[in-house]
């Protein structure tokens, strides 16, 4: 782990510009986002019951979970789906090591730490403009939130890879995430309600932006459902669950296809 | 010239052939476009709610319904990417057989950004219609207002596709512009109006989109179209602005060009 | 009357110094190392109307370099170059619409479109009027046999045939001078030889000028009455295939037939012997020594027959070059490109 760690740092110092310009361009995505919020309580004092330091809030969770799919979970399912294209996923069903760990842990984008750095500052900033006392409990809550959300996540991702398996041509499913994951960054409360339903329990978005930033503020005026934690964890299990057995399924289909 | 004319339909017909043959991939772009605003669009709606007047920048709901309806189109009219393939281009030598030809390679990038904004029509006009079924929006746009809004989206799209294609030539100097392509994008985003009307920004926003080329590109023609722009002559004066900015750019993409393909000649080839 | 002329051409590139390890990479952020490569180094020659020249030399020696500064994609950093009356570099439209060039590796086709489409676009960027159009395209169909491929997408097809749409598109607008790049890279034996002979009749045909880069050596025996030799960046050797192995070869291959077997003869003292089977020795001796070697020969043993020839050509262009022809990595300095 380390080893990759250590070539990826040399291979990208390699690229010299790139080093600079990407430090500052997480800044600068920062920033946007930022000015986005600005522009919105320029303008009126709340976002169907979020305030500035709600959003704030909001907005830096969205940055690390942004982040985290980038460094981790965007970079192993493209190689995955790489690997089913050319035929060179059969090296990694020849190692005696389960197949979707092994797949899902080969890369990493290292330079995309900056997003988690600097959304949990603007998390952290936003939390604190509140002036509310928050406890160890609801930090707690506010992790586990976010790692339920992240499973979710890789959930959506390896089934996203495993359709890979039929079609070949899904490069472009990347767009189609980033498209729904769009709509993440406003709360969901401000959808009509059946977008809401939908993004609530069809894709589970709101599980991954909207709860986890609601959990840490445990403000009524969120519209977030104190029992969110629950539903996260079972959304979670459920989740993980079946991307993993619709992987086992995909398998099979692709080893009988191939021989 | 005669030649160009003979070139550039040519150009279009095989860019319009090949954009059909990536149809999956391009209406997964396209929907880009459309998630985006709608986005915007239903935020701003849930804003005006907590708004004092229930009015943004004198926008009611309708009023953002009806705005962000003609972002969809303009924005999808108006696109370009050259800034994001450029560097790929160049990187993996794919420029060479383009500038071994007599004409200049911008024309062949020009027709496929037709040959895109032509093939997703398809796509994107039913989905405008289903914008304006679920949100219903009133319009109030004038006739002359139609007709001076089209020249403005016209112009804005020449705009956006010049500047675009000049900004990517910096590929010719640095391996990724990822990071290039991605400034300019969201500088559209934020000071073009579409993140948000320019009226309703706060003022170092305003302040800078007025000395960028950005609202002329997007936010213009939007408010034109969408009969906010009430004064015939400030309308003129727009397009006049617009189209100044189109020469400004031509004229430093042309000095560039020329820099770009000596540089380009040193080192690679 | 010269088409190719070419002065003191020189080109030097400037490359990154790399080095390895963590701790030099991260400095190399901020300070980097240029090193200068020269990939050609003065080189002079002409070329006169309808020749077919062949440039011999390893990876990297500067020949892909050479062609590019001919065709105008690169700009020297010394020496001059006219071809058809043009420096190529200035790019004006007029030379463009008189060349071509093709590189092996790189495609000037739609990928994902019929190659008849690329030639369709390629007859209007290149203004080719319609009548002269339909004739040359379908005289290059017919010659190159790609009839049947010709509404393939061009990603479905194989290589070789991919590699003659290519020249088709090269040839449509009937270019004066033509620079072909490792045309016949990747192809398969038989694939490699139809292209050969297409090349060597359109040449007869329409009197082009061609100039061929090729890794085969087949290639430009077969094509090329005139070999220029480059390596690194320099020019070795300019002039026809006989004179190349009478230059360059520095020795003779002495083949006799004996009247008996004659096993304990000294042959390596004579010379390295490439074979002695029975009653067939094939020697490898130093050109000085040939004569010499030749007297002995007929003087010691009864020899049936005697002859003194020249290498084969595969053997003395590595002889030339040494090992470093199968050495690939100075390559990079012709692909170095935009990344500095």
């Amino acid at each position: 782990m380390l080893l990759f760690a250590r070539i990826s740092v040399q291979n990208f110092a390699a690229y010299r510009a790139d080093f600079f310009l990407r430090g500052i361009m997480s800044l600068v995505q920062l920033a946007a986002e930022l000015i986005v919020v600005d522009t919105i309580f320029h303008n009126t004092e709340t976002l169907a019951g979020w305030r500035l330091p709600h959003m704030l809030v909001l907005v830096g969770v969205y940055r690390m979970v942004a982040g985290g799919i980038r460094i981790y979970i965007v970079p192993n399912m493209r190689r995955v789906l790489e690997d089913i294209r050319e035929g060179t996923l059969d090296f990694v069903l020849l190692k005696p090591v389960n197949s979707q760990l092994l797949v899902s842990i080969r890369e990493f984008v290292f330079w995309r730490i900056t997003d988690l750095i600097y959304g949990g500052t603007a998390a952290a900033i936003g939390a604190s403009m509140l002036a509310k006392d928050i406890g160890a409990t609801q930090i707690a809550t506010f992790v586990f939130m976010l790692a339920a959300g992240f499973a979710i996540i890789y959930s959506v991702w390896l089934a996203l890879a495993t359709i890979g398996f039929w079609f070949i041509r899904v490069q472009n499913i990347e767009m189609v995430f980033w498209n729904v994951f769009e709509a993440g960054r406003f709360p969901v409360m401000i959808y009509p309600y059946w977008v809401q339903w939908s993004l609530t329990f069809l894709v589970p978005l709101a599980f991954i932006t909207t709860f986890p930033a609601g959990t840490l503020l445990a403000d009524p005026a969120t519209g977030v459902p104190a029992a969110a934690p629950y539903y996260a964890a079972g959304i979670a299990v459920v989740s993980v669950l079946l991307s993993s057995w619709f992987w086992r399924f995909g398998l099979k289909h692709y080893s009988g296809a191939s021989a | 010239m005669s030649h160009l004319l003979r070139a550039f339909p040519a150009f279009l017909r095989v860019s319009i052939q090949a954009m059909l043959q990536y149809r999956g991939e391009i209406l997964l772009w396209c929907m880009w476009g459309i998630v985006n605003p709608t986005v915007l669009y239903v935020m701003w709606s849930a804003a005006t709610r907590g708004a004092p007047d229930g009015k943004i920048a004198g926008l009611d709901q309708n009023g953002f319904a009806v705005y962000y309806f003609f972002l969809l189109i303009v924005g999808h009219l108006t696109a370009a990417w050259d800034v994001y393939n450029m560097s790929y281009l160049v990187r993996k030598g794919q420029l060479s057989p383009l500038l071994l030809r007599p004409i200049l390679p911008m024309w062949e990038s020009l027709s496929s950004n037709l040959a895109y904004k032509i093939t997703t029509l398809m796509f994107a006009a039913p989905m405008w219609l289903v914008f304006i079924l679920i949100t219903q929006p009133s319009f109030q746009t004038q006739w002359w207002q139609a007709g001076l809004g089209m020249i403005a989206l016209l112009l804005g799209a020449a705009l956006n596709y010049m500047l675009c294609y000049t900004v990517a030539l910096v590929a010719f100097w640095t391996t990724k512009l990822d990071a290039v392509g991605e400034i300019y994008f969201g500088l559209g985003m934020l000071l073009g109006g579409r993140m948000a009307p320019v009226d309703a920004l706060p003022p170092y926003l305003q302040i800078a989109s007025e000395f960028l080329p950005f609202k002329w590109m997007f936010a213009f023609p939007v408010e034109v179209l969408a009969g906010m722009r009430d004064d015939v002559h400030a309308v003129t004066r727009g397009l006049l602005i617009q189209a100044a900015w189109v020469m400004l750019v031509v004229l430093v993409f042309r000095i560039s060009w020329h820099l770009a393909v000596k540089r380009y000649s040193a080192v690679s080839g | 009357m010269a088409q190719i002329e070419v002065e003191h051409l020189g080109k030097t590139f400037k490359v990154p110094e790399r080095e390895a390890g963590l701790v030099a990479s991260i400095g190399s952020l901020f300070r980097r190392k240029y090193r200068d490569v020269r990939a050609v180094d003065d080189i002079n020659f002409t070329v006169e109307a309808g020749e077919i020249v062949g440039f011999l030399g390893p990876n990297g020696a500067g020949k892909t370099t050479t062609l590019k500064m001919l065709s105008g994609l690169l700009h020297p950093t010394a020496g001059e170059a006219r071809v058809l009356g043009h420096t190529p570099w200035k790019r004006e439209a007029d030379y463009l619409r008189r060349i071509s060039m093709l590189m092996g590796q790189r495609s000037q086709l739609q990928w994902d479109l019929p190659a008849v489409d690329s030639f369709y676009m390629h007859g209007a960027v290149y203004d080719i009027p319609k009548a002269d159009y339909q004739q040359t395209l379908d005289e290059l169909v017919e010659l190159l046999a790609i009839g049947p491929v010709l509404k393939k997408q061009v990603r479905t097809l194989s290589l070789g045939e991919r590699m003659k749409c290519e020249i088709c598109a090269s040839l449509l607008h009937r270019p004066a001078v033509l620079f072909l790049d490792e045309p016949t890279i990747g192809v398969d034996v038989e694939m490699q030889a139809r292209i050969r002979s297409f090349i060597g009749q359109y040449n007869r045909k329409h009197g082009a000028t061609i100039i061929l880069t090729s890794h085969y050596m087949a290639d430009v025996t077969a094509l090329c009455k005139r070999i220029i030799v480059i390596d690194q960046g320099q020019l070795l050797f300019d002039g026809s295939l006989p004179a190349l192995s009478e230059k360059m070869a520095p020795f003779k291959v002495i083949k006799i037939d004996l009247d008996a077997k004659c096993d304990d003869y000294p042959f390596a003292e004579i010379g390295e012997v490439i074979s002695c089977d029975d009653r067939k020795v094939e020697l490898k001796v130093p050109k000085a020594e040939a004569a010499a070697a030749t007297a002995k020969l007929l003087t010691d043993l009864s020899v049936l027959d005697l002859t003194i020839e020249d290498p084969p050509i595969e053997d003395v262009i590595k002889q030339v070059f040494g090992g470093r022809a199968q050495r690939d990595d100075a390559e990079t300095t012709e692909t170095a490109g935009a990344s500095a």
